[in-house]
């Protein structure tokens, strides 16, 4: 507790926590007078008082999950200003030095240990259970998954796979263009969309360069397949149809741009530099190190897309026709209601209204400052946007989005507290279909775990014609697959101690629960406000209630062990049963 | 929505009713049922088995033309760049790592086309009509050196060939798809549209596929089991999903539904009374998980079902490799399904399995093969085990067909190849014509020195034959009528024939 952020009233801070062990936290209005109101951007006035269940809503769309600590900060400084300390915030921790620390842990006991994913997961679990810039952990997931790398599929490098993800938080509230370059130049998206090592065509055999990765930039991580309009919607032409941003001939052209980049090397030039540039010899920094360039191997014919044409050349210039490229893709129409829709998707709700994605899409074209692409503006206008704040939409039936599963299980880390025994949040995958179906950096393929269109069929939403992207792994097994896996964490913990202990190293002793835990009300209304920021329905409150009290509390001569297990129990039993609920998978 | 729509939540409604009387009294009551259903089913049963090649297969390296024409320009170009993807030709000896191929005079590296030996011949029953653009007496035809089992399979008629199979809008010739103005499939060459498309006939966003279309016209032949009547491993898919259909999804390897602990009150998760949609949307999930489960899992845990082997671990032609055949163990799930279906009382079933990792853009040496290759086993055990289930020979009732979002570009990179259109699938079983190649294998080779090919633009193949085509003879087998099919598959009067005639 109290990592978060430095707290401007630790006073108010210990008072808030008083109030809440003692069960007021579901009194309608728990609302601190001197809540900053700082507003950013033109937004229209946002709450000035905030609430503690609107704290913890605004956590659960920003943060892999509320917690009493942040919730009280949040209500002290005002969403705004929270914000601001989130984005001014150094960033943490580096994955990549984890990856380091944990290798010559590894190596201490086996010599030739190596790093496997494994190492990455628990990297990941650890900065999104106890990281103090949560607002980057959360928008560092939602861009893995616009700017997908996997390890399903694909053999990469778990260090340089750290180091991607490292960039990409690191980028978090930086410039878009500045990312689209970082993620173009990583060696892993160059493995993972395979144009490292492209070459230049050969007209005598036909053979093209790669264009793996110049289609899938348009498609999923820029402009998308259809010209659009500022709100969202599709662009339509005289006869109603939608108009293709851009054709095979584009991505033919952009193909070009992409040949001549191979793995970093000082040998990018002369005999032997073939064996660095397909990444045959390797420098020992090659997988965490931006691509280089071999100008022998960049097309110098003509390059033409999106409008654009960069003319035939005698001299190969792979970083001028990349800049060219990218400054071109960057400045479509399209980057900003494509890329803000998505993220809105993310963090808030899978059916904005045209008008809030106008909005932030207009924060992406100009940020105030005559800035475009500024991502820290755009988080900042998805999470202050009257849309986003207006917390009656957790009654409005078709607002939200379904939690995906990782954030679940950081949702509970995060609210009880969890720790590792080991130190190394030794979690591991969770990909399995029979675990959480979903581990970070692991989607099946560039498209992500689930499209952002995806509306489920024959369901209210599908006929409502609405989206529910994270709907698309949802299954008879995955859903039975998440009870058991959630109740196995909640129970014992998560992750396995070893290879040979099946012991979690993962888990949460609920000190503040356990103190309540006589009081079943109270214990409701404690998970309540973590879970469901205060938000549950009676009828849950009923059924946990009933449950719990079912569990009875020994009273004297009963041992404190006799008293605790019970208290444990009942606290178990609780926790299972909102983080199974239906209405909590649906966040609002 | 539509009738059927409220059928099915009237149906899981009364299976939420059925539970409430208790842990055994659902169970005496399903036995009951399908031991009654049981009956009708058995005498009468239909599967088809969609195998999905996920990320496009490079069908240029799967079904080969080996004609001295076709073969020269397939091998121009495809022997260039730092791993050269060409294949070696018919009757080649393997040439280890290290020597020099005679077919290539390089030296040969590991995991490369040499150390396979050359392409495995067959021949057709119905010698194939040569395409203008060839110069051949006789078209002759091999597949790669990874797929003898599949030769076998062919060779022994259980397996027949689609040529040149995608999705089109209607007969398009090259200088139209080149002039614009015909119309063709949306957003050709896209893998997510494309995956769609060969599901559903529809880009990202349809939400009926024509097996879960083709399902709901025989649903009555279900009985009281109807949620089991499309499956798939794993996830959900837009094929299996009807207007009242829904895909039921079984986990693989072991017990094909998983149970939810029954300490806790299931009246939680499977709440549908929220304020919320999408929680109510996920509850009816959890609901059917609950009330399916059991009955799945208990069927397949008795008599013919519990006896299907085990698929034998993969054992790649091209090495020492040996790994779980991703395919071949869904395909064991799916047996042990079919195995069970008289005890369901289930009449007809679509079935959908899949195998990734098919984008072979860079690496398609390293790749390519030994996903050809698990297919070719997993097809050949999935033979094996439905000739005796139980020591019935249902092979006669299933049909499997391979499909894929795409074929890949004619050309290669300099390692791999990229997204295109038509290529070339297989359709298996007892029911099958096989032994045959149907459809119009392609003229081959990019238009360069004067050759102009009529059936590629650039270096993409232009299909031949429909999708709606390939779908619609595998619908008319499984006995949805004609009137159905014309629905299912709205292209298909644009072609001069709706049955394909392998099946």
């Amino acid at each position: 507790m109290g990592v978060d952020s430095v707290d401007p009233d630790d006073t108010m801070r210990r008072l808030t926590a008083a109030l809440v062990i003692a069960g007021l936290s579901a009194a309608p209005l728990l609302t601190l007078s001197f809540g900053v109101n700082r507003l950013g951007g033109g937004q229209a006035a946002a709450t000035q008082q905030v609430t503690s269940q609107g704290a913890a809503r605004f956590l659960t769309q920003a943060t892999f999950g509320p917690t009493d600590s942040s919730i009280s900060n949040v209500q002290s400084a005002g969403y705004a200003a929270w914000i601001d300390q989130q984005e001014s915030m150094p960033v943490s921790d580096t994955h990549l030095a984890f990856m380091q620390r944990r290798l010559a842990a590894l190596q201490a006991i086996n010599p030739s240990a190596l790093n496997t994913s494994a190492d990455f997961y628990d990297s990941f679990w650890l900065q999104a259970a106890t990281a103090p810039d949560q607002l980057r952990q959360r928008v560092k997931l939602a861009l893995s998954e616009i700017f997908v790398i996997s390890f399903s599929g694909q053999i990469l490098d778990p260090k340089g796979v750290a180091s991607y993800y490292d960039m990409l938080g690191a980028n978090a509230f930086g410039n878009y263009r500045t990312l689209l370059e970082q993620v173009t130049l990583h060696p892993m998206m160059g493995s993972y969309l395979t144009y490292i090592s492209s070459t230049k065509e050969n007209p005598t055999t036909g053979q093209n360069p790669d264009e793996n990765f110049a289609r899938e930039i348009q498609q999923l991580m820029s402009i998308g397949l259809y010209r659009l309009n500022q709100d969202g919607s599709n662009e339509i032409d005289s006869s109603g149809g939608s108009i293709p941003t851009y054709s095979d001939a584009d991505i033919k052209g952009l193909s070009k741009v992409f040949t001549g980049f191979g793995w970093f090397s000082s040998h990018t030039t002369g005999y032997g530099s073939p064996l660095y540039f397909y990444g045959i010899h390797k420098d020992p920094n090659a997988y965490v190190t931006p691509m280089s360039t071999y100008p022998a191997m960049h097309s110098t014919s003509e390059k033409s897309f999106l409008g654009t044409t960069i003319s035939a050349s005698t001299t190969p210039d792979p970083i001028g026709d990349l800049k060219i490229a990218l400054d071109t893709i960057f400045n479509q129409r399209n980057v900003g209601p494509f890329i803000g829709k998505q993220l809105i998707q993310k963090l808030v709700t899978s059916n904005p209204s045209p008008a809030y994605i106008a909005r932030v899409a207009g924060v992406f074209n100009n940020d105030g400052t005559g800035v475009r692409g500024n991502l820290g503006a755009v988080v900042r206008a998805i999470l202050m946007d009257p849309e986003a704040r207006d917390d009656t939409a957790v009654s409005n039936p078709t607002f939200g989005k379904l939690r995906e599963p990782v954030v679940r299980l950081g949702n509970w880390m995060r609210a009880f507290n969890a720790t590792s025994d080991s130190g190394w949040w030794l979690v591991g995958s969770t990909s399995a279909l029979v675990s959480f179906d979903q581990s970070p950096l692991t989607a099946p393929s560039v498209f992500n775990f689930w499209r952002p269109g995806y509306s489920p069929p024959n369901t209210t939403m599908g006929r409502l014609n609405l989206v529910a992207p994270e709907f698309q792994t949802v299954n008879v097994i995955s859903v039975a697959s998440y009870l058991n896996a959630i109740r196995l964490a909640v129970n014992g913990g998560a992750g396995a101690k070893s290879t040979t202990s099946g012991a979690p190293d993962v888990h949460s002793v609920y000190v503040n629960e356990m103190a309540i835990a006589s009081d079943a009300g109270a214990l409701a209304d404690r998970i309540n406000r973590l879970a469901l920021y205060g938000q549950m329905s009676a009828s849950l409150r009923t059924r946990i209630i009933t449950a719990v009290n079912q569990i009875k509390v020994p009273g004297p001569p009963a041992t404190t062990a006799l008293v605790d297990k019970a208290l444990r129990s009942r606290v178990v039993t609780a926790v299972y049963l909102a983080f199974g609920s239906p209405e909590y998978m649906a966040q609002r | 929505m539509t009738l059927s729509n409220l059928d099915r939540r009237h149906f899981l409604r009364l299976g939420g009713a059925l539970s409430l009387l208790g842990g055994a009294a659902p169970f005496a009551l399903q036995l009951a049922a399908s031991g009654a259903a049981s009956a009708a089913g058995a005498s009468d049963y239909k599967a088809i088995v969609c195998i999905f090649l996920v990320g496009g297969n490079d069908g240029s390296n799967t079904v080969l033309a080996t004609d001295d024409d076709s073969w020269g320009r397939y091998f121009a170009a495809r022997n260039t760049g730092v791993d050269p993807i060409a294949l070696m030709p018919v009757g080649t000896a393997p040439t280890p790592a290290g020597q020099v191929s005679p077919i290539t005079n390089s030296l040969v590296l590991a995991n490369t086309p040499p150390t396979w030996g050359g392409v495995l011949p067959i021949v057709p029953n119905v010698a194939q009509p040569i395409p203008l653009g060839t110069n051949a007496s006789v078209r002759t035809f091999a597949l790669h050196p990874f797929m003898g089992p599949v030769q076998s399979l062919f060779n022994r008629q259980r397996l027949a060939i689609v040529a040149n199979v995608g999705p089109l809008t209607q007969p398009i010739t090259k200088s139209q798809f080149l002039a614009g103005g015909v119309p063709v499939p949306r957003n050709l060459f896209s893998h997510n549209d494309q995956q769609s498309t060969w599901q559903s006939g529809a880009i990202e966003g349809a939400r009926v596929g024509w097996g879960g279309a083709m399902a709901d016209k025989v649903i009555g032949a279900n009985g009281v089991n109807t949620e089991f009547t499309t499956i798939a491993p794993y996830n959900s898919s837009l094929f299996l999903t009807g207007l009242s259909v829904d895909p039921y999804v079984v986990n693989v390897g072991v017990l094909p539904a998983i149970v939810t602990s029954p300490n806790y009150d299931y009246d939680v998760v499977r709440d549908t009374t929220s304020t919320s949609d999408l929680a109510n949307d996920y509850g009816a999930v959890v609901s059917q998980s609950i009330n399916s489960a059991g009955k799945l899992n208990n069927a397949v845990s008795q008599g013919a079902a519990a006896t299907i082997p085990a698929p034998p671990k993969y054992v790649s032609p091209g090495g020492a490799v040996s790994q779980v055949n991703a395919l071949a163990v869904q395909l064991q799930t799916v047996a042990r399904i079919i195995a069970a279906a008289p005890q369901l009382g289930i009449g007809r079933q679509v079935f959908f399995v899949t195998l990734e990792r098919f984008d072979t853009h860079a690496g398609q040496n390293a790749t390519q093969p030994d996903l050809l290759g698990q297919l070719a086993q997993a097809l050949d055990y999935f033979d094996a085990t439905l000739t005796n289930i139980g020591g019935a020979d249902l092979s006669a009732l299933v049909t499997t067909f391979t499909a894929s979002e795409f074929g890949r570009t004619f050309t290669s990179n300099g390692s791999g190849t990229d997204h295109a259109w038509g290529s070339h699938h297989f359709v298996m079983g007892g029911a099958v014509k096989g032994g045959n190649i149907y459809g119009q294998y392609p003229t081959l080779g990019v238009d360069q020195l004067g050759f102009d090919n009529p059936d590629m633009a650039g270096n993409v193949l232009i299909p031949t034959t429909a999708l709606d085509q390939y779908g619609a003879t595998l619908g008319a087998w499984f006995g949805v009528g004609s009137s159905d099919l014309a629905t299912i598959f709205p292209n298909l009067a644009n072609f001069d024939s709706d049955n394909l005639g392998f099946v």
